[in-house]
């Protein structure tokens, strides 16, 4: 955390910022809190305990972030790789068809690129990733693209002409000065995966989605209540996570 | 330094070539502008040298060595390069960005270091600036940092395109003082596009004024570009008054000043009026006891007047320095009392006195004048008519 507070005290006002970083951490220690003081209220059956116990419930947020991280992982160095290829002159004639393919991963519905999966492949872990990649490939690349492109083309010009190699402006000028509009693509597309993740759980990959798929089938709102609940605030931790990475990893000077 | 043969480009899918068939030779230690309407071909040139645009065919050479198809990257290390945007990487520092290129050639890290002091020195940027960022600086200090960046391992030569070009006029003016001051230092040899032929005629030490496919129309010192234009196409693109822009090229201390008799303004009349009996002028100046001018007086003013001489006859205002360009002399020479302007030294003390008669004596002498003082002694050797005629006549031949 020093790393962060010195980026936040380094900045204008430092102080606004870094009370901008801890409200939402707060917030969801409140929330979290709030939740559990709910169903310490409630008097619970055999089902609802069987749900609402600390280790189902720790397994299964492990699992959804489990998922989470592993198919955004997956999909940053994907993504990020076709992005920066699809950039190059060499690829100009590609590129719109690439684009296309990503677009069609985008458009389907989650539940239909999860169940179309199951049925030509298998069902589990693996096939719920590459759900997950798939549907988030799309903004990531979208956001590659865009932040090399609008790389001021003078910058690149004055790069090549003092001698660097194409590489090496791709790695010390074209990657850093697109970082702020890569991140935001990475944010946009962790949140989908978590969120997108909960329905792994119909297609083996577990969860808290399972959770909250058997409360509604047995009707039980208590657990409902509360997997739907732990669900949201592990999301908007993750998001608030990466908004602090998108400040702390943004090159100074922009 | 920099010779160009045959040089051609043609970009895909056009028809018509860019540039064709240029040969020019660049000297050693010279600014050479590459001026010519938009759409000539003057930054393809330019840009042919470092090989940003790779030519069709023709040759490159750099001092003597063919260069036209060693490793790019390698040889533009070698040769200093500023452009119009300035193109700073805005995510890197001050520091960061002049050592650029010292970095790719491996200097170590207090070499480097050393050398980013001195360039920011040179270029009058204050070291507190090392660690900002580009975003931090005017457009004027921006462009005194491309120009250090481009400078930064010692290349021999700079090549830049309209480097003034988006900077406001009062900027640019103390930005272009300033870049000839330091090429009297640095003495690279420079490449200089722009579109503007007042900037060429002040920044070039040779202008080359290029038509359309960068054929050379003249290619000659911006003296004898304004008084011996090649044809009916440089006389249009100097546009009008040659005569006056010549005189900006010309400074006051290149002429001779006129004898003119001075007194002080403590002398007693009779001092001064005898010293105005013992010529033939009309008027003394009175310097103060610094040596600075103080006032014009005339015989009758003090003839049978008691005035204390500092309230007598006139102020002395028409003041230039001697390095003032002759147009400005002869600017603050039109609006002064006696058609006049006193010379002074960086001190402001009293140097002499130029008037009209004398301006359009130089003038008048000025052409082999001039030829003598533009002669480099690298290019010594080959007759200075050889160099700009020939070469546009070969030009055209071919």
């Amino acid at each position: 955390m020093t790393t962060l507070q010195k980026a936040a005290a380094k900045g204008p006002g430092g102080a606004a910022r870094l009370l901008r970083y801890f409200t939402m951490p707060i917030f969801l220690g409140l929330a979290g809190l709030a939740l559990y003081l709910y169903v310490g209220t409630q008097d619970l059956d055999s089902i609802e305990q069987r749900s609402l116990n600390a280790g189902t419930l720790i397994q299964q947020t492990a699992r959804l972030l489990e998922l989470a991280a592993v198919s955004t992982a997956i999909v940053v160095t994907l993504a990020v790789t076709t992005g920066v290829l699809l950039t190059r002159p060499f690829a100009r004639r590609v590129s719109p068809f690439v684009i296309g393919l990503a677009n069609i991963g985008q458009a389907v519905p989650s539940i239909g690129v999860l169940a179309l999966l199951a049925i030509i492949w298998s069902i589990g872990f693996w096939p719920c990733i590459v759900a997950l990649v798939a549907y988030s490939f799309l903004s990531i690349l979208r956001n590659t693209m865009v932040g090399l492109r609008q790389v001021d083309r003078s910058i690149i010009e004055a790069a090549r002409g003092m001698g660097m190699t194409k590489l090496a402006v791709l790695f010390r000028i074209e990657l850093p000065l697109a970082v702020p509009i890569i991140l935001a693509g990475i944010r946009t597309a962790l949140i989908i995966n978590v969120g997108t993740a909960t329905l792994g759980t119909f297609i083996g990959a577990g969860g808290l989605g399972e959770s909250i798929n058997n409360a509604i089938r047995l009707d039980r709102t208590v657990v409902l209540v509360a997997a739907s609940g732990v669900t949201a605030i592990v999301a908007l931790f993750v998001d608030w996570l990466a908004g602090v990475a998108e400040d702390v990893l943004r090159p100074r000077g922009l | 330094m920099i010779r160009l043969e045959d040089l051609t480009k043609v970009f895909p899918a056009q028809e018509e070539a860019a540039v064709d068939d240029l040969s020019l030779e660049i000297y050693e230690g010279e600014i050479v502008v590459l001026v010519g309407p938009s759409g000539c071909g003057k930054t393809t040139t330019m840009k042919m040298i470092n090989r940003i645009i790779e030519p069709t065919s023709g040759r490159i050479f750099l001092q003597g060595e063919d260069v036209t198809k060693v490793n790019p990257d390698k040889l533009r290390r070698r040769i200093g390069y500023v452009i119009q945007q300035i193109g700073l990487f805005p995510h890197m520092t001050i520091a960061d960005n002049i050592a650029t290129v010292p970095r790719m050639l491996g200097w170590e890290k207090k070499r480097t270091s050393d050398r980013i002091d001195e360039l920011l020195e040179t270029v009058g940027i204050d070291l507190s600036y090392r660690d900002r960022y580009p975003k931090e600086l005017s457009g004027g200090q921006r462009q005194r940092i491309g120009v250090a960046r481009a400078m930064a391992a010692d290349p021999p030569v700079l090549l830049m395109d309209e480097p003034f070009g988006a900077i406001d006029p009062i900027t640019r003016d103390r930005l272009q003082d300033e870049f000839l001051r330091l090429q009297q230092e640095i003495r690279k040899t420079i490449v200089f596009v722009t579109h503007d032929i007042d900037e060429a005629i002040k920044m070039g030490d040779r202008i080359a004024i290029l038509k359309h496919q960068s054929k050379i129309a003249q290619y000659d010192t911006p003296e004898r570009i304004l008084t011996d234009p090649a044809d009916e196409f440089v006389q249009d693109f100097i546009g009008s008054g040659p005569s006056i822009k010549r005189l900006s090229l010309s400074r006051v201390s290149d002429i001779e000043t006129s004898d003119w008799p001075v007194a002080r303004l403590t002398d007693s009349h009779d001092e001064v009026r005898e010293k105005m009996r013992s010529t033939s002028r009309d008027h003394v100046l009175l310097l103060d006891e610094q040596e600075k001018p103080g006032r014009w007086v005339g015989l009758e003013e003090i003839q049978h007047d008691d005035t204390p001489l500092e309230e007598s006859g006139r102020p002395a205002v028409a003041i230039v320095e001697a390095n003032t360009n002759l147009y400005d002399t002869l600017d603050t020479m039109i609006t002064s009392y006696k058609g006049s302007a006193i010379i002074v030294d960086e001190g402001g003390r009293y140097a002499g006195v130029v008037d009209f008669d004398t301006v359009l004596e130089a003038i008048n002498t000025m052409r082999p004048h001039e030829r003598d003082r533009h002669m480099s002694p690298a290019e010594g050797e080959q007759p200075r008519e050889r160099t700009g005629q020939d070469l546009q006549a070969g030009g055209e031949e071919r």
